[in-house]
Order: C-alpha cells, then sequence, then structure tokens
C-alpha cells in the first residue's frame, strides 16, 4: 500500500458522491472496481463481508460501509475521512440546490430532465444488486437466497429487516 | 407594540421558531427508526409533515423529488432541505447532524465488532448469508422503482444499458453518466414534445 492511498480514495468517495444519482448503491460497482480490482486494497470476500455489515446495523449504512472501507485502508483517520468524502459534498450540493429549486420548480425542463436521468439511475440500483449478488453469491444455495430475497420483497410487504434476519440466520446456521 | 409586531412576524414564518435542538432530534429519530429499505422517507414524512407541521404535503413532495433528481443519500438530503427550509444553513447542519452523527457512531461500533470477528467461521457465515439477502433486497428494490416506467420503451431501454454497462461491461461510472443520461434526456425531450 502506498503512502497516496488516502489521498486517492478519500478523493475517488469525493467525486463518486457528487455523482451518486439515485443514492450510494448506483455507485457500489465503482467503489468495488476501485478498492477491489485496481488497488487490491481488500479482496472481494472482504468487500462482500462489508457489505454484508453495512446490512446489519442501524443508522446511515452506505455512509457506514464505505466508512468501513477508509478504515480498511488508513485506520480510524481513515473511517472518518471516508464517510465525510461520502455525505459532505452531496450535502453542499442539496443545499445549494434548494435555494435554486423554488425558482424552477415549475420548469418544463425538470420533467424532462427527470425523465432522461431516472431510469439510468436505477438500472444502475440493479447492476448493483446483481454485483453484490456475484460477490455474495458463492454456490448455488446463495444465489437461491438472492432469488428469494429480491422475490420475496417485490410480491409481500414484509419487513426487509426480517428477511435479513432470516438470510443470516440460515447462514448461520450453516445452510449455506 | 412589540408584542404585536412579533405576532405578525410568527404569522408569517413560523419556520423561524423550530430550535435546532428539535431538528436535531427529529431527524435523530428519522435515522434510527427508518433501519433498512427505504423506512427512512416514510419516517421523515410522519415527523415533519403529520406530527411537527413544519411543512405542507405538497412542499415535502416537492423535496422528495428534488432529492431523487440530486446525487447522495436522498435522505440526508430530504434533512438537509427541510432544516434549509425551517432555518437555512444552521437548520441544514442540525438536521444532518442529528441524522449522521449519533446514528452513524453507534453503526461504526456495532460494525467493527462484527469486523474483529469477521473470521469466526460462524460469524463469516452469517455475513454470507446477508450478504446474498441484501443482494437480493437492492435488485428488488431497483426493480420496483422500474415499475412506474414499465410502460415507457425508452425508460426501459435506458435502465437495461446503464444496468448492462455497470454490471457487465464494468465501465466507470462517471462514463455511463455522461454516455447515457444526456441520451436519455434527448429522447425525453422528443417523447415531451409528441406529447404536446
Amino acid at each position: 500500500m502506498t503512502a497516496s492511498a488516502p489521498i486517492a480514495l478519500t478523493l475517488h468517495l469525493a467525486l463518486l458522491s457528487s455523482i451518486s444519482f439515485g443514492g450510494f448503491p448506483t455507485v457500489l460497482p465503482d467503489v468495488h472496481n476501485f478498492v477491489v480490482a485496481t488497488h487490491g486494497w481488500m479482496t472481494d470476500q472482504e468487500f462482500a463481508n462489508l457489505f454484508a455489515i453495512a446490512q446489519a446495523i442501524p443508522g446511515p449504512n452506505m455512509i457506514l460501509m464505505m466508512s468501513f472501507i477508509g478504515w480498511q485502508v488508513w485506520g480510524f483517520p481513515g473511517a472518518v475521512v471516508s464517510a465525510v468524502a461520502t455525505f459532505g459534498p452531496p450535502c453542499a450540493i442539496y443545499f445549494v440546490a434548494y435555494r435554486l429549486w423554488h425558482r424552477f420548480r415549475n420548469a418544463p425542463w425538470q420533467r424532462i430532465v427527470r425523465g432522461g436521468l431516472v431510469p439510468v439511475t436505477i438500472g444502475l440500483v440493479i447492476a448493483s444488486g446483481t454485483v453484490m449478488a456475484r460477490a455474495a453469491d458463492a454456490d448455488w444455495r446463495a444465489a437461491a437466497l438472492t432469488v428469494a430475497a429480491a422475490a420475496l420483497m417485490l410480491v409481500t410487504r414484509l419487513n426487509p429487516l426480517w428477511m435479513l434476519f432470516a438470510g443470516g440466520a440460515l447462514g448461520g446456521l450453516g445452510f449455506l | 407594540m412589540r408584542a404585536g409586531v412579533s405576532q405578525t412576524d410568527e404569522s408569517r414564518k413560523p419556520a423561524e421558531h423550530v430550535s435546532l435542538g428539535a431538528l436535531f432530534v427529529a431527524f435523530l429519530k428519522v435515522s434510527l427508526y427508518g433501519i433498512g429499505g427505504g423506512g427512512g422517507l416514510v419516517w421523515a414524512h410522519r415527523i415533519a409533515v403529520d406530527q411537527q407541521r413544519w411543512i405542507t404535503e405538497e412542499d415535502f413532495a416537492d423535496i422528495v423529488s428534488l432529492c431523487q433528481f440530486m446525487p447522495g443519500p436522498n435522505i440526508v438530503g430530504i434533512a438537509v432541505c427541510i432544516g434549509t427550509r425551517l432555518r437555512g444553513g444552521i437548520g441544514a447542519l442540525a438536521a444532518a447532524g442529528g441524522f449522521l452523527i449519533i446514528p452513524g457512531a453507534i453503526g461504526f461500533a456495532v460494525g467493527m465488532l462484527y469486523l474483529q470477528h469477521a473470521r469466526h467461521p460462524v460469524i463469516q457465515n452469517i455475513l454470507g448469508g446477508l450478504a446474498a439477502t441484501g443482494a437480493g433486497l437492492m435488485i428488488a428494490t431497483g426493480i420496483r422503482l422500474l415499475m412506474p416506467h414499465r410502460r415507457r420503451p425508452a425508460a426501459l431501454l435506458f435502465a437495461a444499458l446503464a444496468f448492462g454497462l455497470m454490471a457487465f461491461g464494468k465501465l466507470p461510472l462517471l462514463v455511463i453518466l455522461f454516455g447515457l443520461v444526456p441520451l436519455g434526456i434527448a429522447v425525453a425531450a422528443i417523447e415531451n414534445a409528441r406529447v404536446r
């Protein structure tokens, strides 16, 4: 690991958070590429672990996941700086945008921009789930769990926390 | 005399009187109640619109659509916008701080506990189950978001392109966004012109 790793990670997270239309899940595959494939700061397995932990904790979980990645790369300062790089730029953008928003609230171009942007971000959310599934699903049983969770989420109004609890329990009992 | 002046002020902008502490606590609650699966939006609505009556239903919908259309975690954006609306910049800091600081510290501590024991085989298995389930939930969330657009072939096409380029093409996000979004907006503008 080089001395510039903290800077590279911080800048990359700040850049990604500034373009994370649709929320942080849309940039997850890019983060995965950056920390696993490009820099080799952690393995696929470790990345999947951090994703799993982020599912099982209270609070702003995607920000925390980036915080854990920062921790893996350069310890506690990395955790704090990565969290700030993840929520700081979007908060500044929200603040400025909200002040401008009323001026343009009924403009027709806004509907057009939204119509072009939203489907792309939705595709990216589904891609994120797929990328995480490939990292997490070591065999057909884990893949079946992914499919079952997606199906239950689509056809029932069951609280996702119960599904996560069941998934963790199935894993813990050695069924995966 | 003075009382009369302050009363007219009050009726014009009652927002001035929301304390920073109240904003902090409200979004602390939103953050803690909304664990898992986008529940934060539900709680933000319940607290800011139904319980405290800080903003109207209309304003809330307006803020949600603005946030969907901006980068970053939407729910933090909702905190920033409501905070800005009620108390300006300092209100945004109070609301975002309430949302992030305490829940972040709790989540971080819990996460570190997991990480310490991540090599333990049972914990490893539990994490495997959680990651597989979480990936499924994320896919389903995306599919749900896509449902309202299912009658727009262009929307489905752009969603499919973004999905394919990211999941299988492994292109950087910036390339995908700058490649697809202008095209998508152009197509949406053409559709819009035809409807008229």
